[in-house]
């Protein structure tokens, strides 16, 4: 794996890409979970 | 806007990646070929802007955390957590990706290079924020010990990311923006790389404003179960 990325830079930069993306979406899973149990609260 | 960021974001990202790279660039969608650097210089378009992000959230924290102390407004704490924690985010990010790049330029994912070092004490500067956080009940003395705090950390921020960076011998990319603030790009690249900068920071305050808004309601569900409690 580490070779092939060593001879394909190009895929470096989308792995970088990959972990901003998941780095983001964690973040938004975590305020979504947030919203869910503000909705479940009795009003 | 949401629908606008989304496009703008796609657009970048694509062409971030698509456009060639060639060394004498002929036409307007064609990047220079960064010195030693090649392909791998295509993570400017990402890279930097996590750590521009990461820049931008602690000067914001530091900002409420000022408004917090003068005028004791719960809202501006909860701003200046909320702006930390996105700064903690995108300094994590740009470590992370980092990492990834010094690994396939320098042959090693970490190397205490001033760089690394710099943005690892600043990570350690902003856990101990969230530490303080969580380490102090009373919600008033939280807020102004954590406002302190927040400044104080901000104010040490530009010398881990912008002097000692430059002051001790760093392996750092410099060529592309250099010390001396010259960027050599063309003016593609220089337009992607802007673009990305601008969507970055509007995916932040997006980001931003959802969290302070989702706190403000977790905030008044507190207050108004305390008081049918009380009731």
């Amino acid at each position: 794996m580490l070779d092939f990325l060593g001879q394909q830079p190009l895929y470096v930069v989308l792995l970088v890409v990959l972990i901003i993306w998941l780095g983001l979406y964690f973040y938004l899973f975590r305020l979504d979970s947030r919203v869910k149990k503000l909705e479940g609260r009795k009003p | 806007m949401r629908l606008t960021l989304g496009i703008w974001m796609t657009a970048v990202v694509v062409l971030a990646i698509l456009l060639p790279m060639v060394p004498q660039p002929q036409h307007w969608y064609e990047f220079p070929v960064v010195g030693g650097l090649g392909e791998k210089a295509r993570i400017i378009f990402f890279h930097v802007p996590t750590a521009w992000l990461s820049f931008l959230a602690f000067v914001a924290s530091m900002v409420y955390g000022i408004k917090y102390l003068r005028k004791r407004n719960p809202d501006d704490d909860l701003k200046s957590s909320t702006a930390a924690g996105l700064g903690f985010l995108f300094c994590f990010l740009a470590t992370v990706t980092g990492s990834i790049w010094a690994k396939f330029s320098w042959g090693s994912f970490w190397n205490w290079d001033p760089r690394e070092t710099s943005i690892f004490v600043l990570l350690l500067i902003y856990g101990a924020y969230f530490a303080l956080r969580s380490a102090v009940e009373v919600e008033e003395k939280r807020a102004s010990l954590s406002a302190v705090y927040s400044i104080i950390a901000a104010v040490t921020m530009p010398f881990f990311m912008f002097v000692m960076p430059r002051v001790l011998a760093s392996l750092h990319p410099d060529p592309i923006i250099n010390t001396q603030g010259k960027v050599y790009m063309n003016a593609t690249m220089l337009v992607v790389f802007l673009s990305s900068l601008a969507g970055f920071t509007g995916l932040y305050y997006w980001i931003f404003t959802i969290q302070v808004r989702i706190r403000r309601m977790e905030s008044l569900s507190i207050h108004h179960e305390g008081e049918l409690k009380r009731a």
